[in-house]
């Protein structure tokens, strides 16, 4: 079986010392233009903590060296290379878009949780409108914030993606950031934290591009 | 929140935000995806496990670049 950890560009040499999936050695293929690493797998992959931890670090060695990756998303073992190839073939141009878009970037996550008992009822027995009444109120507040921090960030991406989320959580959104601007994101990430200390505000990253990978699928 | 509780925390994420780009984003390529449900299920069964011990989350981590990286 074939496991399939992503597309590349320019990718000078295969990480060293590195392995897959099953510890099988990691291999190039080339299919339609687009250049793929894969390894063998012994069986069709179950989705263990170390394979998955596996495929995030083979996707990270590539990711420092070469000039666009387009992280492959776990779960699919391909029986042979002609199956692969197929598969390629069909997606060339999605695949090939993907890379464009991605080239040059890093994605980083964030996630704000607002604090604890944000919403405090009000002592006394409120009528149920005016319950409502509050309660729409926290909601738009709720939603403001979050566009207050959204907003300054995805000015500074490429491109950016807002979850549904836990309803804990005020925010979680991905952001494609072009290299020279990942500093200014580092800074912004920081002002708002200061802005809003009664938020917890978790930025994560860099990551490989996984959440803008399928993002060629569709667009013109 | 202390500090210690923040970084806890900071590191459950990042977890959470690793398997979640692995399984969920990423590009398909192929038309199926043969994950079953029941499986990722298992996988978030077994990070919540994972998630109450961030020291076991390092371990493999450093398993996984020692086993693999170069320096």
């Amino acid at each position: 079986m074939i496991h399939l950890y992503g597309v590349v560009e320019e990718l000078a040499e295969l990480p060293p010392a590195v392995v897959g999936v099953d510890e099988g050695p990691l291999e190039r293929h080339r299919v339609e233009g687009l250049e793929l690493i894969v390894s063998r797998t012994v069986e069709r992959n179950d989705v263990t903590q170390a394979a998955v931890l596996s495929h995030a670090n083979v996707v990270e060695e590539l990711m420092a060296r070469s000039g666009a990756v387009l992280p492959a998303r776990f779960g699919h073992t391909f029986t042979d290379e002609q199956e692969l190839a197929a598969a390629v073939k069909t997606k060339a141009s999605e695949l090939a878009r993907g890379l464009k878009l991605v080239r040059g970037c890093l994605e980083f996550g964030l996630r704000a949780l607002s604090g604890d008992g944000a919403s405090q009822n009000t002592p006394g027995e409120p009528s149920g409108r005016d319950y409502m009444r509050t309660r729409l109120a926290e909601e738009k507040a709720r939603q403001r914030l979050a566009e207050e921090l959204h907003e300054p960030l995805a000015r500074l991406s490429r491109a950016s993606t807002r979850f549904g989320g836990a309803s804990r959580d005020l925010l979680q959104a991905a952001y494609l950031v072009p290299r020279r601007y990942v500093a200014a994101f580092g800074d912004e990430v920081r002002r708002l934290e200061a802005a809003h200390a009664d938020l917890t505000i978790v930025c994560t990253g860099p990551w490989p591009p996984y959440t803008f990978a399928a993002n060629g699928e569709g667009e013109a | 929140m202390s500090m210690s509780e923040q970084q806890t925390l900071k590191h459950q994420v990042t977890l959470l935000e690793l398997v979640d780009r692995v399984l969920n984003r990423g590009v398909v390529v192929s038309g199926d995806i043969t994950l079953s449900v029941a499986d990722v299920d298992l996988v978030y069964v077994g990070l919540r496990v994972l998630l109450s011990s961030v020291a076991t989350l390092e371990e493999s981590r450093e398993r996984i670049s020692a086993t693999g990286a170069g320096p």
